[in-house]
């Protein structure tokens, strides 16, 4: 049946929960716009027949129409969905992906990503006065400007706004200022602990 | 050098510096490590908190972060040796050392740069003077200068013999003071024990800063009920320190003497209570907690037939039925409840327990949560040492760590039922230790060794839970023999600790008498027995009486120390 | 939750969103219709007969998808008639104004009530009886929904959302969130900052998935 493979994308979008992007389906994409292109070109030699009088394939051709839009939609709710998530990465993960994301996105995804990036940076440049503000930090009301991080992973040196150095080794815990390692606890480096 | 004046020499200094903190794997440590933490949150002194479980892992931790910091805190750990040789820091780093640990190393005394300690003065430390242990070499450098400047024959000859009897005189005096100087240091560090409790040490520099907080002043107290759990203090220091606690304790939380002041059921209060020591009691049934704990286990002799008839008449004596006592205490009838201390504590006098209740603290927050310290303690160690679950010891450290703060009561509970388990098994280890004989005398020491394969005994590969259980073996075993003789002696117990590297963990205790001052000798014992049988052992904790041994080596090793303290 | 993604809704009564991913997912259900008339080389297409060239003859049985029945629905010149599914049926709706939360609604459904409004696209003469089957059946499944959404606090809950509707299932994960968050408020936790559920997604994945 027309329009299995383009729903098959969509299905695999709505499995994935919770935000995560899954791999982007190149070789799907293409099979169902070739079959689009099938779709358009039957149609337009059917179209010629019926205007010379078979008018009982107008039914037929107002089917193959349906099944063109149907996979229109789903084609655009694919990409569009994703970008909503590609987009969301930006804030959660921070401007750098991390390499297991960036396989998942196609060149075009990519491209977006930049652009959005860089559109976010011009806005919050432009706000907040001089600095500019960063919209991303602080999403939770801060109550203290320290807070008290432990480690969960091995992660090296980490450098503080005073230009010093600290080594983060899984299970050592630190006490440091709030902003310095918010993305850290977004990327699962550090855990925020609550005394 | 001893920090007289906490604040000026040690806060003060570090307020506006980062500090690393390097904390030991024990429950006082932690509660010394929470009350500081909490000081540096207020002052927002940034840190970072490594723990360390023995020496190696210091030397690690040490070098990874020696460039980054200036500024060492080292809480129950690094007072008993010499730091600056073991560590070689740079001229302008400073330990602050916070150690429980006695005797302080020489050199740590009388550094005055790089060690500052952080230890109660009034505590009998006997530190050697000065001009016994050092000496300087000027002198000596007087005598090359003198050798080397050219002067007349004749008086050169009159001056040469003089030289040589000063000379000899002088090194005779030498020698006389290098062996006074020896005989002293080894009277000094012959014995180990313990000082103060740390955290009370940091609670008292929050106290002077007036920075105290209740919840300090309770880990302070599970800080002193470590020690006493852990059977490091004598009964007396136990008291006197209880006793200052007590004033603290009054201090903050007697806003709910009257009705009128009372605050909230959720806010917490600390109260000073005269309790029983069963452990975990509140949290268990009356019957389990007399079963395994240490103290009523040996006083019965729980392990015999005839202990568990005399359990029964104890019961019996007290007239609590056996269904109330066994069903949970939260669940017991609050008749039977309300003067339950007391009519235990008498019938437990008849049946020769003079002790069963001691001096202590609750602490209260919310309609169902109490707690005694010992509780508390009982939960920090067994998740400090949980042998359930594999990964880096760090873990089991963090869990413990977290376990202290009011808002984790999850892990609390967690803690209170592996606490549950270890203490079970530790009652049955030592039943099945003393019905087969496993207690052997050596001669200067009882000896007994845990064989791979015996239920539990991964639970016994860590130190902490291996000294618990020699401690509470020792008393058991001390109610159980006849022999007077044997009654004195101090006890090594040996556990299997990784069977792939074919190491044993082993730990002498001193003797269980009852004016035991607590002192254990077989930290130098185990070194110099070592030492003369070249035995591969690993001096890793930092009690100096837990080592780690090869198991080939173990009877050698044994031999040596048998003809050592013969 | 990423708490940054939001995902296109599902349209409302009538309207579907064009796209919502789970709009498009429901008008794939299918539902049962019959050729008015005889379809040329529409057999293949339709699952019917085998050749490309196959017709659909007049009167014959029909299981085509909610969109494609929407897009060949025509009031003026009926090519092909659409019935209703047996869950919105005479039968079936007075099962559901009998007792509606013992059936199971994601057996039937599990776009219950999304699929069923788009039905009152078809000019059906049950139409409104359909609509107010629909009506009572959310009413009389609510509060149980509500119920058990904000008071299963730490449980395995695929027991309470086995039966339930698409629809339904989201607004009981609503529930759970709020008395998640709600929790975590009371515990002090809320200004805790935590790892991004997405990072933790695919630290998960990075093993266990290796992606083509």
């Amino acid at each position: 049946m027309a329009g299995e493979r383009a729903v098959g994308l969509v299905r695999e979008l709505h499995r994935t929960t919770g935000g995560s992007l899954p791999p982007f389906r190149t070789e799907e994409l293409r099979q169902a716009l070739e079959e689009m292109r099938a779709l358009y070109e039957q149609n337009q030699a059917d179209v010629s027949e019926a205007k010379s009088g078979r008018t009982d394939l107008i039914f037929l051709i107002r089917f193959r129409h349906c099944c063109l839009l149907r996979n229109q939609r789903c084609i655009l709710a694919y990409l569009y969905d994703r970008l909503l998530r590609i987009r969301a990465l930006r804030w959660e993960c921070g401007s750098v992906l991390p390499n297991a994301i960036q396989f998942h996105m196609s060149a075009e995804e990519v491209e977006w990503f930049n652009r959005y990036k860089k559109s976010l940076a011009t806005y919050m440049r432009s706000v907040g006065g001089e600095e500019g503000l960063d919209l991303t930090q602080d999403i939770k009301p801060p109550k203290s400007l320290y807070i008290e991080v432990r480690c969960l992973r091995d992660y090296g040196e980490f450098e503080v706004d005073d230009g010093t150095t600290i080594l983060l080794k899984k299970n050592s815990q630190h006490f440091l200022p709030r902003w310095k390692c918010e993305q850290l606890i977004r990327q699962g480096i550090l855990e925020h602990v609550l005394s | 050098m001893f920090v007289s004046d906490c604040r000026r020499e040690f806060y003060d200094v570090i307020v506006n510096q980062r500090v690393l903190l390097l904390v030991a794997s024990d429950v006082d440590a932690l509660c010394a490590c929470k009350i500081l933490q909490a000081l540096f949150q207020c002052d927002h002194v940034p840190y970072t908190l490594v723990p360390v479980s023995g020496w190696q892992e210091l030397e690690t931790a040490f070098l990874e972060h020696k460039d980054q910091f200036k500024y060492f805190v080292f809480i129950n750990c690094g007072a008993n040796v010499d730091l600056l040789e073991i560590l070689q820091p740079e001229e302008d780093t400073v330990f602050f050392v916070c150690d429980s640990h006695r005797p302080i190393n020489v050199v740590n005394v009388y550094n005055d740069t790089q060690i500052k300690l952080l230890v109660k003065q009034d505590d009998d430390l006997d530190v050697p003077a000065y001009d016994d242990i050092f000496r300087d070499e000027e002198d000596e450098e007087e005598d090359s200068e003198n050798e080397s400047d050219g002067s007349e024959p004749s008086e050169k000859r009159r001056r040469f013999e003089e030289d040589v009897i000063e000379r000899t005189m002088k090194r005779r005096q030498r020698r006389e003071w290098e062996a006074r100087r020896r005989e002293i240091l080894f009277d000094y560090e012959q014995y180990e024990y313990h000082g103060t409790s740390s955290a009370m040490v940091m609670f008292d520099l929050a106290w002077i800063m007036s920075k105290d907080l209740n919840d300090m002043l309770w880990w302070a107290i599970v800080g002193l009920t470590d020690q006493w759990v852990q059977d490091k203090i004598t009964q007396m220091k136990y008291v006197t320190d209880i006793g200052i606690l007590q004033r603290h304790v009054s201090r903050h939380n007697h806003r709910n003497e009257d009705e009128e002041n009372s605050l909230s059921i959720d806010c917490m209060r600390i109260a000073f209570e005269y309790d029983l020591r069963l452990a975990l009691y509140q949290h268990w049934s009356l019957y389990e907690s007399l079963c395994n704990t240490s103290y009523t286990s040996a006083s019965l002799k729980l392990w015999s037939v005839q202990g568990q008839k005399r359990l029964q008449e104890f019961l019996a004596d007290m007239g609590l039925p056996l269904k109330q006592v066994k069903q949970k205490f939260n669940s017991m009838d609050m008749s039977l409840k309300e003067n339950l201390r007391e009519m235990i504590e008498e019938s437990a006098t008849k049946f020769g327990m003079k002790d069963l209740r001691i001096q202590t603290f609750s602490i209260h927050f919310g309609f169902k949560n109490k707690f005694l310290a010992s509780d508390i303690v009982y939960a920090t160690v067994s998740l400090m040492e949980n042998a359930e679950k594999e990964g880096p010891e760090t873990t089991n450290f963090i869990k413990a760590l977290d376990s202290l703060s009011r808002g984790n009561l999850d892990k609390l509970h967690q803690g209170l039922d592996l606490a549950k388990k270890q203490l079970r098994a530790i009652q049955q280890t030592i039943a099945s230790c003393i019905c087969t004989n496993l207690v052997i005398s050596q001669g200067p020491f009882l000896y007994c060794s845990l064989m791979e394969g015996t239920p539990d005994v991964k639970l016994f590969s860590k130190p902490v839970s291996l000294s618990l259980l020699s401690k509470y073996l020792l008393k058991s075993f001390v109610c159980s023999t006849k022999n007077k003789r044997c009654k004195l002696l101090p006890l090594v117990m040996a556990a299997p600790m990784d069977v792939e590297q074919g190491t044993v963990i082993m730990v002498g205790i001193p003797p269980e008498t009852e004016s035991s001052d607590k002192k254990n000798f077989f930290g130098r014992a185990f070194e110099k027995a070592a030492d003369s049988t070249n035995s591969r052992t690993l001096h890793n904790h930092f009690d100096m009486s837990i080592i780690e041994l090869k198991t080939e080596d173990r009877s050698k090793f044994l031999d040596a120390l048998i003809s050592l303290l013969s | 939750m990423s708490e940054a993604y939001f995902p296109v809704g599902p349209g409302l009564g009538l309207e579907e969103n064009f796209l919502s991913l789970d709009d498009i997912l429901m008008s794939q259900e299918k539902l049962p219709g019959r050729a008015e008339t005889s379809l040329p080389r529409l057999g293949f297409a339709l699952g019917q007969g085998t050749g490309t060239g196959d017709a659909i003859t007049e009167g014959s049985k029909l299981e085509i998808p909610l969109w494609l029945a929407k897009g060949l629905h025509d009031s003026k010149r009926r090519i092909i008639s659409v019935e209703l599914p047996k869950i919105y049926k005479e039968a079936w709706r007075t099962v559901l104004s009998a007792d509606a939360s013992v059936v199971d609604l994601h057996k039937m459904g599990p776009y219950y009530y999304g699929f069923g409004s788009q039905l009152l696209n078809f000019d059906n003469p049950e139409n409104p009886e359909i609509a107010q089957a629909i009506l009572q059946t959310f009413i009389s499944r609510f509060r149980r929904i509500m119920d058990s959404s904000q008071n299963a606090y730490n449980e395995d809950t695929s027991a309470l959302v086995a039966r339930l509707d698409e629809l339904e299932r989201a607004l009981f994960q609503a529930g759970q969130k709020e008395l998640n968050d709600f929790q975590s408020w009371e515990k002090g936790q809320a200004s805790q900052i935590t790892a991004s559920s997405l990072v933790q997604n695919y630290g998960k994945r990075k093993f266990t998935e290796v992606d083509v």
